[in-house]
């Protein structure tokens, strides 16, 4: 029997509370280059929020069962609960101009029937070549590679 | 009539495949630093919907994490 996939119905029902709640977020990170076709790898999908302290979030952590961990002085900003487990918070990105600008920049891809804000491949890009960690630096290539064949590649 | 149909359904992979071929050929004789191996993954992935493409980047990551 095949193993039930990693990003499935629950995660999925997360994203369009999410989406319905109108809370202001964006995938980012890897994830967000897988979705645009980048042959990369990542144990979990970044979330960039505009303010964690948005009720409409707390709303959308409700209708799934989920709940919101604050930060501690040794811990990041968490989710708990039910299809959160994969999604990592994030509340600055190197390299990138302020959320509302990059929002505006976003891209809307459909992930099974919800529609999502993901950064675009360049912005991405940008980020990455921004932080200077060699684990960024090193998957460049293939997503400035997956921007070209993005580029000539009709429909996508 | 079924192996017919099995023969049909290579074909046309393999036409994909070739036509695949060209087009990350293309790119990369367009752009020096482009890599052809990434190109043809990414041309690959772009055929997929993108929670396939996710799914796909999750699963090896967690390969990748077990293996450590």
């Amino acid at each position: 029997m095949d193993a039930p996939l990693p990003f499935s119905d629950r995660e999925i029902a997360f994203l369009d509370a999410l989406v319905a709640e109108g809370v202001d977020f964006l995938v980012v990170g890897l994830a967000a280059a897988a979705l645009q076709g980048a042959p990369a790898v990542t144990q979990d999908v970044d979330l960039w929020f505009r303010d964690l302290a948005d009720p409409a979030l707390r709303r959308a952590l409700g209708r799934t069962g989920a709940s919101y961990l604050p930060p501690t002085d040794s811990t990041p900003p968490l989710f708990a609960g039910a299809g959160t487990e994969l999604f990592d918070i994030v509340v600055h990105m190197h390299g990138l101009d302020a959320f509302a600008s990059e929002a505006g920049r976003a891209v809307r891809i459909r992930v099974g029937p919800v529609e999502v804000p993901v950064l675009p491949l360049d912005r991405i890009i940008a980020s990455k070549r921004a932080t200077g960690r060699p684990k960024d630096l090193s998957i460049l290539p293939a997503l400035e590679d997956t921007l070209r064949a993005r580029r000539r590649t009709p429909g996508v | 009539m079924e192996r017919a149909g099995l023969d049909s359904a290579a074909g046309d992979e393999a036409a994909r495949a070739l036509a695949r071929r060209e087009q990350a050929r293309a790119i990369c004789e367009a752009d020096p630093d482009a890599t052809f191996e990434n190109v043809w993954h990414a041309l690959i992935l772009l055929e997929e919907a993108p929670v396939d493409r996710l799914n796909r980047s999750l699963i090896r990551g967690r390969a990748t994490a077990v293996q450590r």
